[in-house]
């Protein structure tokens, strides 16, 4: 009787957690609305993003995703709304990091939750990219003081997330210590070792602090007049991305007045493609369990590149050739983010599947029965995390130049849908930012007028 | 008797009633610090470096006794050549100010105060909007003797247990006309971080 009950619950333990966020598929429902995105239907986009979020208490996800597709409908304040509900999230998150890091980290290293159950914080370069891509909105707007205060929650915040770090690192290999747990992410037979171990991912100082970020903190306080903190924006942005003639010129012209008067100092920035997809991989790993070395499959997350976008390196305006410099590669610092997470990751998993191997291994004694269906179960459940903000762009590019004032036309390589954007240039600072996903570029603000695309094309539904 | 004993004691009862401190609303965790109080709650440049230069800064220029007769100074950006987001503008201002407050010297529209005050003047003078004997007439600004100008770099170190901040903040007064620096002087900090 009492076995029968124990198999009972174990099987509706199962089939509640099977209809919880825990079998929710992020990656479908967001390849989804980024197909949409892509065909040039926002609103579809929009609609699909409302319909796989219909509870009243909103994640930090639907936010992201949120203020992403309104900036590439052009509704920049629609855009602005959502990620300042997205930002309050993350200031409490920084609030918790803040008031007590030892209790935050304790919480965050717990063994017995799967990543994918816990509330989605965001990651570290998620985080800055936020208050990078709000001021981007502000500054569409022409409004410099508006991003001058995003831009320092930016500085703040990369301090609030660099001491954490350091603490989370130290304290995990004290854990790992003292669980004995060895694993490295390159000793996982038949994973992608490589992805991570790519020169463009091992070369970034850290996951998070951004050279897009910091160069556009220089040129914002620059055009503000605040020379005194322009230079430590591109010294830091030169020190993330050493060797750039774009950002060692930053600096040095800084110092040099060298507009010329009726001359405008505008910086086009173009951000392409989509970022990376989390995905699951199962990998076997030999666990002790009961004093025997028991190969278990253990599900770990890979990084899965975006393809909906073509590489760009050059932008024309007024018909002559442009080129661009990369300052920013999400997909490197989403790979940088997972590589840096891995030892946790691994940690917590392994010390997940030991305990319930152990569980199943007990259960089996008495109940077969019950050690079957919690095998069912944990096989089910078990599943790494492949939450992430994919509608935020991959690649951030930029091209600085003077210009006349007067309107001019930006236009994008016919390989690219040769889309054309009308920019009217009347300020003495001036950011125009260009969104292109697949062969459609998005804009939005009083600067910049985009030529009519071709009609948006319908995409099939996957589900 | 009674009726000056009456008001002595409407007069204390007043004056205590004033001196009774403001109620406080709420606020469990939050706090008033010390604005002077030593901050050390990461090696960064904090708000004691920002107070302790300005201080050091002041008190060297003003008895060095080259400000004599309130002369007019223009007050320069100070270089930021460190790698940190630090508002050199505060500095600069904490330096003015102190040296405002203790009437030593006199300070021109700087960089950023010039263009609104040049706005304000065609404004007075151009917009036929104000009484003429009132309109603020052009050409009467001073023009300054001194102008005061530096910079701050710093050296930073780390290991895996410690973090060394060496702060290097110079600043100079230089004479406009002759282009000569009449004062010069430096505030050194070490901010250290064991792990």
């Amino acid at each position: 009787m009492v076995s029968r009950a124990l198999t009972l619950a174990t099987l509706l333990a199962a089939v509640q957690l099977s209809g919880c966020s825990v079998l929710r598929s992020y990656d479908s429902e967001l390849q989804e609305t980024n197909q949409q995105l892509a065909a040039g239907n926002i609103d579809a986009a929009l609609a699909l993003l409302e319909s796989n979020n219909k509870g009243e208490q909103k994640d930090l996800l639907y936010y992201f995703e949120k203020g992403e597709l309104l900036r590439s409908k052009g509704d920049l304040v629609g855009s602005q709304l959502a990620w300042l509900s997205a930002d309050s999230v993350v200031l409490q998150w920084e609030d918790a990091v803040k008031l007590d890091t030892g209790k935050y980290l304790s919480q965050f290293g717990s063994y017995l939750v799967n990543d994918k159950v816990r509330r989605y914080e965001g990651y570290d370069y998620e985080k800055v990219m936020l208050s990078t891509q709000m001021a981007l909105n502000l500054l569409a707007q022409n409004d410099f003081d508006g991003a001058r205060t995003e831009i320092k929650k930016t500085h703040e915040r990369e301090a609030v997330i660099a001491e954490l770090r350091d603490k989370e690192y130290l304290k995990r290999e004290e854990d790992a210590e003292r669980q004995g747990i060895k694993t490295e992410y390159k000793d996982l037979q038949g994973y992608p070792v490589a992805s991570l171990d790519a020169p463009e991912v091992v070369s970034l100082k850290n996951s998070y602090q951004s050279a897009f970020s910091h160069y556009l903190s220089g040129f914002v306080y620059e055009a503000l007049g605040e020379k005194g903190l322009a230079a430590p924006g591109y010294r830091k942005a030169a020190e993330l991305r050493p060797n750039t003639p774009l950002l060692d010129q930053a600096l040095l012209a800084l110092d040099k007045n060298s507009a010329k008067p009726g001359e405008s100092d505008v910086l086009v920035v173009v951000q392409s493609g989509l970022a990376p997809a989390r995905d699951s991989i199962r990998v076997p790993l030999p666990l002790p369990i009961d004093n025997q070395l028991v190969i278990v499959p253990l599900s770990f997350p890979i990084i899965r590149d975006d393809t909906s976008t073509a590489p760009l390196s050059e932008i024309y305006l007024d018909d002559k050739a442009l080129a661009l410099t990369l300052l920013n590669s999400t997909n490197a610092m989403s790979r940088r983010a997972l590589r840096d997470d891995m030892p946790g990751i691994i940690l917590r998993t392994s010390v997940r599947g030991i305990s319930r191997g152990v569980a199943q291994h007990n259960l089996n004694k008495t109940n077969p029965m019950a050690g079957l269906v919690l095998g069912l179960a944990s096989a089910v459940v078990e599943g790494a995390d492949t939450r992430t903000w994919r509608t935020l762009p991959d690649q951030t590019q930029v091209v600085r130049l003077r210009l006349a004032p007067g309107e001019h036309q930006l236009s994008l390589p016919t390989r690219l849908g040769g889309a054309q954007v009308k920019v009217k240039i009347d300020r003495p600072y001036q950011v125009v930012s260009l969104r292109v996903v697949g062969n459609r570029v998005f804009a939005g603000g009083p600067a910049v007028e985009v030529a009519p695309q071709a009609p948006a094309q319908a995409v099939a539904a996957l589900k | 008797m009674f009726a000056r004993i009456s008001l002595a004691a409407i007069a204390i009862a007043l004056v205590s009633g004033c001196s009774t401190p403001s109620p406080v609303l709420g606020g469990k965790n939050i706090s008033y610090g010390d604005n002077k109080a030593v901050e050390l709650v990461t090696n960064e440049f904090g708000s004691t470096d920002l107070q302790m230069i300005a201080e050091s800064m002041t008190r060297s220029l003003a008895q060095s006794g080259v400000l004599s007769g309130r002369p007019v100074v223009q007050v320069y950006d100070v270089k930021n050549k460190t790698s940190e987001y630090i508002d050199t503008r505060e500095i600069t201002t904490s330096i003015k100010t102190q040296l405002m407050k203790s009437g030593v010297a006199r300070f021109a529209s700087d960089n950023n105060a010039m263009q609104s005050q040049v706005d304000q003047l065609k404004l007075q003078n151009q917009s036929g909007l104000y009484k003429k004997n009132t309109v603020a007439k052009t050409g009467n600004m001073i023009a300054a003797q001194y102008r005061l100008e530096g910079s701050i770099s710093s050296i930073v170190k780390r290991s895996s247990d410690y973090k060394d901040v060496f702060y290097k903040f110079s600043l100079q007064l230089i004479d406009v006309e002759s282009g000569l620096a009449e004062w010069m002087d430096e505030k050194e900090i070490r901010k250290t971080t064991e792990r």
